[in-house]
């Protein structure tokens, strides 16, 4: 009897192993299985679902890359043609401002030149009629004289002439008349 | 007699068979406490594999990333994921701490299921996951409970306890008990599920040796990954969530 209660008595005291040591059994340590659960592991996990998240991964951020070095090298390429069209027209500035000065010294001389004539004829005129009315001033001053000297000539005709005088002036003229007649003939 | 001992030697491989040592811990004596030191060791190895692989990741780095960068590189995107979406705009400074706990549990997990540790046998109880162990969970969640009370004080000062009345003063004993049982639900979920793991694996295993676990290993894995992910996850949501303010 004391055998079979031996086991139960024991139950209560777990044996231990008393120190550090390898445990050899295969089938209580359970590699066998361990390595079948890491083989499928393995397995699944690179050969299906890692690889290819992982590869994913990879292609994304070489694509970005790919991208970036792209829109990087567009840029630059932008950048220095905008240089280039800066400079082109710098130096279209430079030829517009150049002309410009030129153009508007020519203008200016033009200019000049077109008073100065004006201003002659101007000054042409300004003689031409000073010296129209200088004529005209001096026609009247001649007519007013002439009149005032026919007019005196006539009073003194009107006041001196009596029938003698009458009658000499016309036998002298009578005489001059005929004299120029023989002469004529 | 020949019954008897036949019988005897029946109890004997019932015996073997239940085998299956749970509470049993490999203590050292440190200072005045009593540690764990199978957790102590499965915890070196786990943050030995975590150091060492990421030295190992960033060593040599280039812009193209290929092969362990390029994994490690997507490790963390998925961390800035998670954070970003639980924290919000903030989730700069948090990356880390999320990122720790996330990928501490995970190595953890996956160490449990994958590693051998059987191999190695101890005076006293015998590795496992680390997460294996209550105290580890506890220190994580209570890490998580820092953090959060930290995010809301450094973003809000004092004024952070104002979302204890925050609908209604009457709400008062829940918040504050809400306090009380996030770490609570985060360390004994992450327990329950990871020992709950590890032991249907070992009684399967000490059932029937071969084939049968397999699947139920398997399953342990994706658990184990999902466990990972929602402590991970519920640490950044109340981070975020004591960091957002209703102004």
């Amino acid at each position: 009897m004391k055998n079979v209660t031996d086991p139960f008595v024991s139950l209560g005291h777990w044996p231990s192993a008393g120190s550090f040591g390898f445990n050899t059994d295969i089938l209580a340590t359970n590699p066998i299985n361990l390595s079948v659960v890491l083989g499928v592991l393995i397995f699944f996990g690179k050969g299906v679902s890692l690889s290819d998240l992982l590869d994913n991964r990879k292609q994304r951020i070489l694509n970005t890359i790919r991208n970036s070095e792209e829109l990087r090298g567009g840029a630059i390429e932008q950048l220095e043609k905008a240089r280039s069209r800066l400079r082109k027209v710098e130096t279209e500035a430079e030829q517009f401002r150049v002309n410009g000065y030129s153009e508007i010294e020519r203008e200016k001389l033009n200019l000049i030149n077109s008073t100065y004539k004006t201003l002659e004829q101007l000054e042409n005129y300004k003689n031409e009629t000073i010296q129209f009315e200088q004529q005209r001033a001096i026609n009247q001053v001649r007519q007013r004289v002439f009149q005032q000297a026919l007019r005196g000539a006539l009073g003194t005709l009107n006041s001196c002439l009596n029938n003698e005088l009458h009658l000499r002036t016309i036998s002298a003229n009578i005489g001059m008349l005929g004299t120029m007649k023989e002469i004529t003939d | 007699m020949n019954v008897l001992s036949c019988s005897i030697n029946t109890l004997k491989g019932l015996y073997d068979i239940s085998g299956v040592e749970v509470g049993q811990h490999f203590y050292w004596q440190i200072g005045g406490f009593q540690v764990h030191g199978q957790v102590l060791i499965t915890s070196w190895v786990v943050i030995a594999i975590l150091l060492g692989s990421a030295t190992i990741a960033v060593r040599n780095p280039q812009t193209i990333p290929t092969g362990g960068q390029n994994f490690f590189e997507y490790v963390l995107e998925f961390i800035r994921d998670v954070s970003k979406t639980q924290i919000g705009e903030e989730y700069g400074p948090w990356v880390p701490f999320i990122g720790t706990m996330f990928l501490f549990i995970f190595v953890s997990n996956w160490s449990g299921a994958l590693l051998p540790w059987k191999i190695i046998q101890l005076p006293h109880g015998e590795l496992a996951a680390p997460t294996n162990d209550i105290n580890t969970t506890v220190a994580l969640a209570l890490l998580t409970s820092v953090a959060y009370f930290y995010a809301g004080l450094t973003k809000k000062g004092l004024g952070y306890f104002g979302k204890y009345i925050q609908p209604t003063p009457i709400l008062l004993p829940i918040n504050i008990l809400e306090d009380f049982t996030k770490p609570l639900s985060l360390s004994f979920r992450l327990f329950g599920n990871i020992l709950a793991d590890e032991l249907v694996v070992v009684v399967l295993v000490s059932l029937v040796p071969l084939v049968v676990p397999i699947p139920v290993m398997l399953l342990g894995l994706f658990t184990s990954g999902i466990q990972a992910l929602i402590f991970a996850t519920l640490a950044a949501a109340y981070i975020g969530e004591s960091m957002e303010g209703h102004h």
